[in-house]
């Protein structure tokens, strides 16, 4: 990053802007900063774990590619995670629909009651089996939603939709979720 | 709004630890089997990004200013590319049309030089022989062939009357 007199913690549109004009630490930094969300949301979405890394980073290379689309309406990690959910579309297609959630037995820690954590997993993988078969826009709110607490206007300005749509969108999420979790 | 849309607003911040529950919510959370639900599946949704496998944000920051560069460098041979495929096809052009000669040129209608001398308004006829330009007068000065009656210097007084009539009307 340049040595300008940039904040001490620059703002995710300082460091686009640096960026944009020519600073390349400064999408090194970007990407510091949001990936590792950004591989929990990708996660969370149904990705596979093995292949999380080459999606978190097509995601970013994609992102920075089209940084002028973004405007700041969204922040840019909700704005990077929307590609994130794009990306992980295009990797579904390119499965031709196959199932993408790995449903491997999960290492459990080794704990008192192991049969309460087998059914935590269990209900986990479930839930993530769950999230991952609801619609995009469905799973996408609820996803910035209940793990990145965004509020719907921002959901709406990232995803392309109205404050009253993603509200909507959240509600029909969680009445299909909720039979998971019970 | 509802009590349930309104705790159902609430869940994520206070789920994130960014606020927490009034003694009121918390009652109607304690009553509400919906809203426990919900709040359960928010919880949840919560653990779930807990247990997602960490990433190496800096392998992959490497990683995509690798790619970046990759994708600059391909973009400025793409341009140079393209721009050295246009310079190229209109060398070609120009060459092609110096190096084909006139013979193989599209023919079109030769223009043609003539040097002639202001005084002499007619040049073809300096090449005549004075036998020839009598009889090239003569024919001039004889009635033209073809013309109609009405081209002849001998239009009738009639026409001249019937043009007169006709001014005489136009001008009322």
């Amino acid at each position: 990053m340049s040595a300008s007199p940039m904040l001490e913690t620059p703002s995710d549109h300082e460091l686009a802007s640096a960026y944009r004009a020519g600073d390349e630490r400064a999408a090194a930094e970007l990407v510091r900063r949001h990936a590792p969300a950004l591989g929990r949301y990708l996660y969370s979405s149904g990705a596979v774990p093995d292949e999380i890394d080459d999606l978190v980073q097509e995601t970013l290379f994609r992102a920075f590619r089209r940084l002028d689309g973004w405007r700041g309406e969204a922040s840019f990690r909700s704005w990077v995670f929307a590609i994130g959910g794009n990306v992980l579309r295009d990797e579904f297609r390119r499965r031709k629909g196959r199932q993408v959630l790995s449903l491997e037995d999960r290492d459990l820690p080794d704990r008192a009651d192991p049969d309460a954590d087998l059914a935590a997993a269990e209900t986990q993988e479930g839930l993530r089996c769950g999230i991952a078969a609801l619609p995009r826009l469905q799973r996408e709110v609820f996803l910035l939603r209940t793990q990145q607490g965004s509020g719907y206007t921002e959901i709406a300005a990232a995803l392309g939709t109205t404050p009253g749509a993603a509200r909507v969108h959240y509600h029909h999420a969680v009445k299909r979720l909720k039979e998971l979790v019970r | 709004m509802s009590d349930c849309e309104r705790l159902s607003d609430r869940m994520p911040d206070v789920a994130m630890q960014r606020a927490a529950w009034t003694t009121d919510e918390a009652a109607h959370l304690a009553s509400c089997a919906e809203c426990r639900a919900e709040w359960d599946l928010v919880l949840a949704a919560r653990r779930l990004e807990a247990s997602a496998p960490t990433v190496d944000p800096t392998a992959i920051a490497a990683a995509v200013e690798r790619r970046l560069a990759t994708d600059r460098t391909a973009g400025r041979r793409n341009r140079w590319f393209w721009a050295g495929g246009a310079a190229a096809a209109a060398a070609a052009a120009i060459t092609l049309a110096v190096t084909r000669g006139p013979e193989a040129r599209p023919e079109v209608a030769p223009v043609v030089a003539v040097e002639t001398d202001p005084l002499v308004p007619l040049p073809e006829l300096e090449g005549l022989e004075t036998a020839q330009l009598d009889t090239l007068l003569q024919t001039l000065d004889g009635p033209l062939a073809g013309t109609s009656a009405a081209d002849s210097a001998s239009v009738d007084e009639d026409a001249d009357a019937a043009l007169e009539q006709l001014l005489a009307t136009w001008e009322g």
